[in-house]
């Protein structure tokens, strides 16, 4: 009986020791990765304004970027209420998502970029090649006026009037 | 009849305006104009989508339902915050003189990434369980936001002024600052006054 009765209680002991450091290694586990996943989002929508801000169309990473941001809430919502497990599943899918959302942007702003410079070279040479060329035709018309003018004023009859009474 | 320093003048003007028109694209490129105000726009509405028929005299097992919404007007796109916090009436509220959020924890949230000039709306459903009176208090334990417990183990004294025992669901708007790496309070929130009755 007095075996009995030790064996029950390292049983229980040893159960209780077990489901402690289960349920703190659950919550240990949850809280970094929840942690993680909200540095993992900051830093993919840091990356879509960046794209954004070099004149790319961000509509589709700010959709999932929204995908991602569902599931950091969900995360955060059950590591709130004591569901470790699931705020960690959660948590690890949003940090998933949001390292491709990152890798897109970046690409994103690489050809965002591109395009900007190739945009700019062609306003740049349109309005220098443009300009030049409107005021060499401004300046060849004006030369061209100016004679006409000239000869026009040249070719005018000089007319006398007079008052005197004959 | 004109002079030549006239038409001198005129084609100058023609030459100048010219060379801007073809400037134009390059120009619009280099010069940003200023934009307006920047803002966001939080906002509660009825079970309707209407700014009426708020749930106001709510019993425990029953589900309410309202509308919450964020529109972005900062002039690029952000990252909000929506927290859902429930407090009784000693409680403290956001102070939105000193721009400052309630302490209270929040419950439920909404992670939302908005492009300038859009907007967002989400219904949101409540109900209240574990409600008991007694004497002439109020006692709420746990309040279930979109399927999700949360225990609040609130309580709150008989207010003799209005008749009930109020109650408030508030919404806070938290918004990114990508400069410092940090959610700030967005000084910006709605609510709605619940008087429980059963």
């Amino acid at each position: 009986m007095k075996l009995f009765t030790s064996f029950l209680l390292v049983f229980l002991i040893f159960g209780l020791a077990v489901g402690i450091s289960f349920c703190v290694n659950e919550g240990g586990e949850a809280y970094p990765a929840v942690e993680g996943a909200d540095n993992a989002l900051k830093q993919a929508f840091a990356a879509v304004l960046e794209a954004e801000r070099a004149g790319a169309n961000v509509s589709s990473l700010i959709a999932e970027l929204n995908e991602a941001g569902g599931l950091l809430a969900e995360a955060q919502i059950a590591y709130r209420t004591g569901n470790f497990n699931e705020a960690l599943s959660k948590a690890n899918q949003c940090s998933v998502l949001a390292d491709g959302i990152m890798s897109d942007a970046l690409s994103l702003k690489g050809s965002a970029l591109a395009d900007v410079q190739r945009a700019v070279m062609q306003a740049l040479t349109f309005s220098m090649v443009g300009g030049l060329a409107f005021l060499t035709v401004i300046l060849v018309v004006w030369r061209w006026f100016r004679r006409a003018y000239a000869g026009k004023l040249l070719q005018m009859k000089t007319e006398v009037a007079s008052d005197v009474e004959d | 009849m004109w002079k030549i320093e006239d038409y001198k003048v005129a084609f100058a003007a023609i030459g100048l305006i010219g060379t801007l028109l073809f400037a134009s694209p390059t120009l619009g490129l280099v010069l940003h104009l200023p934009r307006g105000e920047k803002f966001s726009e939080l906002w509660v509405l009825g079970p309707r989508h209407m700014a009426e028929d708020y749930p106001f005299d709510v019993k425990a097992g029953i589900s309410y339902s309202v509308y919450v919404g964020v529109g972005n007007h900062m002039g690029s796109s952000a990252y909000y915050v929506v927290y859902m916090k429930f407090r009784n009436q000693s409680e403290p509220l956001p102070n939105a003189t000193a721009g400052t959020p309630s302490p209270l924890p929040p419950l439920y949230e909404y992670r939302v990434f908005l492009q300038d000039g859009k907007s967002w709306e989400t219904p949101l459903t409540f109900l209240f369980s574990g409600v008991s009176f007694v004497a002439n208090y109020c006692t709420v334990e746990s309040l279930i936001i979109n399927g999700v417990a949360f225990r609040v183990d609130k309580s709150v004294s008989w207010d003799a002024e209005d008749s009930g025992y109020y109650y408030q669901l508030f919404i806070e708007l938290w918004i990114y600052n990508a400069e410092s790496g940090t959610f700030q309070f967005h000084n910006r929130f709605v609510s709605v006054w619940l008087n429980m009755t059963g």
